[in-house]
């Protein structure tokens, strides 16, 4: 199908979202909580553009609308524009210390003089990715506990969580650096649990807890789940390489 | 033919619903009911008590229908039953002194279907409501029910009735307003089953109790609409979604889906007709949020209630990714009848977008508090001045609310507006689930937007952005203009998170939200400006920007007010002239509700 990006126009498959069309005709379109791996999350509305249809014209959130046949969309009118500066305003007053806005405010700012009383060290937006990394991975540690502005991301009863496999992925996947993750001394603490680390097998460098080792045979029980860091990972398929090519013999293949 | 008829029973039908029952009316129908077994007096006709849900005039409540003689009685006590049995019952005379004086003619009525307050209404949705014992599924088919599941089941294809209910006009009166037979039909379109129906009973909008009422007094009617639109959409399998603080919503509803199993109206091959429906009650949380409809379906689901975008409609992909039918309660309730009586008769009624009844709540400041049901382009002026009885204590009217806590507030100037989907949206407000609430010279507008926000700030899912962070800015600003601390760049901030959220919200409820503000900005700005320019409060309810005084050349010296105030601010001399203390001046208002001169005026507060 055929839509119209900002006046040009795009070619779209039907059930792909306007997005990922926009991302792959190159068209910027500013988003805080989408992640490819983990999409839909859809509550930061940083990526809200107008679609005209039939005619009429609306504010939709660009990473969740499904594209149909024939769409006009403009990402940056005036009122889109407008609105995403209320919304990096209304963002900056609750987490002003969050990673996420050093690269708004370089695009949005600087923002004049904020009527709101901030947030003062806040770095989380709430965009709950951790917890959708977390839920993916299948430890389910974490969650987003109650409701509107009391929500926060937090283990059960606020205490280390039993379920937390020490991985990670919550604090890699944050756009606030909001998650704090230390590493010291072969110990790794995250949301106050310490997990001892296990060492590569190769090269000694710290790799991952033996909660996420277990979780990892666990999951998949019929594959081998080797101790190597990425490094000597690489430089172990490296050398299955280099041992299979050496046993290929070229005779049989002929040049042109 | 007719000569073995048996006589006509007489009916004693008391009412239990939520407004009666707080009054006390429990006792009166147990006492009835003592009385009438008994019969300690000799009566010609044979007389049965029966509890029923609300009649809608809550304001006179305990309400006491006898029938078939149409008597009205109302604010009957425990003490007054006796002479009920023994007058109206065994002797057939009318206790003058329990009938109602109807304001407008000034005269007591013997039938409630004579005052001005149900003269002016029509009874679709509740029809049986105040007729019927709830929890007797006879009562509910003696007056016509499970006729219509009858007549779709056996004379029509599930395209008839969609096309019936398309044909009907007939809109959901949830809140959004869509056409009812749109949506069964593209669920019926879809390819994917299992489908599902469910009911909406999530009513959570403060002063709106018609959802309520409904379950509580009529419940059979919900079922026998969604057996209907099951049919009509191929579903197998429907849940009824009920606020668990309903408690008595509950029980009724409960009991009402035991007896239609037990009767064959739920279950395998209804009414022989092969066709099989089963439905469940799901109780909710509580969560305003939850009469989304999305955040409903991730209830149910047993997810946390969280709207998600729906650009795919629930029609296609609903609960659990299943095409689905969500209705709310008083949708539902209409189904029978249009299936009952024709589309044509359905359509007859109402105006050209908006056909049909809706009910409202009639809460605030209006004389006959309670629910009513009106046909489609009634005039405000008629719901609040004909049926409400207009404001109570010569007081003037200054606006009313409708469409609960995100919808606005429309003004005196706008009293002869039309109420249908299309005049109250484009008024800045909404039909929304039909809370109406009514404001009198006395109400704060600015505070009124505040109460507003700080609701739906409360209510907020927290989900989206612009709705979390937005509502609760909006809060502060409020506060603060309400605590005199106002800025005049406010209401230029106010209306830059208004457009925000309702633009780039991610749910209805955020999409609203801005409804109370923005409505009370275009209609009363004068008095948000007076708050944060002249730190006044015209009304006297912001205690910031309220000071009392005596208006010496009024003041007769009676001391009345010195007697009432709870502060002890006021002095003076009986003969005197009294004056109040401002530092000691609690602001509560008492001395000039109570002072018998007009003496007692407001001023501007001191700036803060």
């Amino acid at each position: 199908m055929k839509i119209i990006i900002d006046g040009r126009e795009c070619s779209a498959r039907r059930g792909e979202y306007l997005l990922d069309v926009a991302r792959r005709e190159g068209v910027y379109i500013p988003t805080l909580c989408h992640l490819d791996a983990l999409p839909g999350q859809s509550c930061c509305r940083m990526c809200i553009v107008e679609v005209k249809e039939g005619g009429r014209s609306k504010t939709v959130a660009s990473c969740v609308y499904p594209v149909k046949d024939g769409i006009e969309v403009i990402t940056n009118s005036d009122k889109i524009q407008r609105i995403r500066k209320t919304l990096v305003k209304l963002l900056y007053a609750s987490s002003p210390q969050g990673k996420h806005m050093e690269d708004l405010l370089e695009r949005y700012g600087p923002l004049p003089e904020s009527r709101f009383e901030a947030d003062e060290g806040e770095k989380c937006m709430l965009c709950g990715l951790c917890v959708r990394a977390c839920e993916k991975l299948g430890a389910g540690a974490i969650s987003i506990i109650n409701r509107g502005t009391a929500k926060e991301v937090a283990p059960p009863f606020k205490e280390p969580p039993e379920a937390c496999i020490g991985c990670g992925s919550c604090a890699h996947v944050c756009p606030s650096g909001a998650i704090e993750m230390k590493e010291e001394g072969g110990i790794r603490t995250i949301w106050d649990k310490d997990f001892e680390l296990l060492q590569c097998t190769c090269c000694g460098r710290y790799i991952m807890t033996p909660e996420q080792y277990e979780h990892l045979k666990a999951k998949d029980p019929e594959s081998e789940v080797v101790l190597l860091c990425e490094v000597c990972k690489r430089k172990k398929s490296a050398d299955g390489f280099r041992d299979a090519f050496q046993n290929i013999t070229f005779k049989n293949i002929a040049h042109p | 033919m007719g000569i073995f008829r048996s006589r006509p029973k007489r009916t004693v039908l008391v009412c239990c619903g939520t407004g009666c029952l707080a009054n006390g009316s429990l006792e009166v129908y147990r006492e009835l009911e003592k009385m009438v077994k008994g019969a300690g007096y000799p009566m010609k006709v044979k007389a049965a008590a029966k509890a029923t849900g609300c009649n809608g005039l809550c304001e006179m409540g305990p309400i006491v229908k006898i029938l078939p003689d149409d008597i009205f009685y109302c604010r009957v006590r425990v003490s007054d039953v006796e002479e009920i049995v023994r007058e109206t019952l065994a002797g057939g005379r009318v206790v003058e002194r329990l009938l109602y004086t109807d304001p407008a003619a000034g005269k007591k009525v013997r039938s409630h279907k004579e005052t001005a307050f149900y003269k002016n209404q029509l009874k679709i949705a509740l029809r049986n409501i105040g007729e019927i014992d709830p929890e007797n599924i006879d009562d509910y088919i003696q007056r016509g029910g499970y006729r219509a599941l009858e007549k779709a089941l056996s004379k029509m294809k599930p395209e008839n009735v969609i096309a019936e209910m398309e044909k009907s006009g007939l809109r959901g009166r949830g809140g959004a307003g869509f056409p009812t037979g749109r949506k069964w039909r593209h669920c019926a379109a879809s390819d994917d089953t299992p489908r599902y129906v469910l009911c909406n009973g999530d009513e959570g909008d403060p002063g709106a109790f018609m959802d309520r009422s409904i379950m509580e007094g009529d419940p059979h009617s919900i079922i026998e609409g969604m057996v209907i639109g099951a049919y009509a959409v191929g579903s197998r399998q429907g849940f009824i979604y009920i606020r668990d603080e309903y408690s008595l919503a509950l029980k009724n509803m409960s009991a009402a889906i035991r007896q239609a199993k037990e009767q064959g109206f739920l279950g395998e091959s209804i009414m022989g007709s092969g066709f099989g429906f089963d439905l469940s009650i799901v109780r909710g949380g509580g969560a305003f949020v939850c009469g989304e409809s999305s955040a409903l379906m991730a209830s149910i689901e047993g997810r946390v209630g969280e709207p998600r975008a729906k650009y795919i409609h629930a029609t296609e992909r609903g609960l659990w990714d299943k095409p689905t039918v969500l209705n709310n309660v008083e949708t539902w309730a209409n189904v029978p009848v249009i299936i009952d009586r024709g589309s044509d008769w359905f359509s007859s009624i109402g105006t050209g977008g908006s056909k049909g009844t809706k009910v409202f709540s009639l809460v605030g400041k209006v004389q006959n508090t309670g629910l009513i049901e009106v046909p489609m382009g009634i005039s405000l002026r008629k719901i609040i001045f004909d049926i409400g009885g207009g404001i109570p204590g010569g007081k003037a009217f200054k606006a009313v609310q409708t469409g609960g806590p995100s919808g606005g507030c429309i003004p005196g100037s706008m009293l002869d507006l039309k109420v249908d989907f299309e005049s109250l949206s484009g008024a800045g407000s909404m039909m929304g689930s039909g809370g109406m609430i009514v404001m009198d010279e006395d109400t704060c507008m600015v505070e009124v937007a505040r109460y507003y926000t700080g609701f739906l700030a409360e209510e907020s899912c927290g989900k989206c952005l612009p709705c979390r962070e937005g509502l609760r800015r909006m809060l502060g600003i409020l506060n603060d203009i309400c605590a005199g601390r106002g800025r005049k760049e406010d209401v230029d901030t106010l209306l830059e998170i208004c457009e925000a959220l309702r633009e780039a919200s991610l749910c209805g409820l955020g999409k609203t939200a801005p409804n109370p503000v923005e409505t009370t900005l275009r209609y009363f700005r004068e008095e948000y400006l007076e708050h944060i320019r002249d730190k006044r409060c015209r009304a006297g309810v912001c205690p910031a920007l309220t000071q009392y005084y005596i208006e010496g050349s009024l003041c007769r010296g009676c001391g009345l007010c010195a007697k009432n105030c709870p502060a002890g601010a006021i002095t003076g001399k009986p003969g005197d002239k009294y004056t109040i203390d401002p530092d000691l001046c609690i602001k509560c208002g008492r001395c000039r509700q109570v002072c018998k001169f007009g003496a007692v005026s407001i001023g501007g507060g001191a700036a803060v």
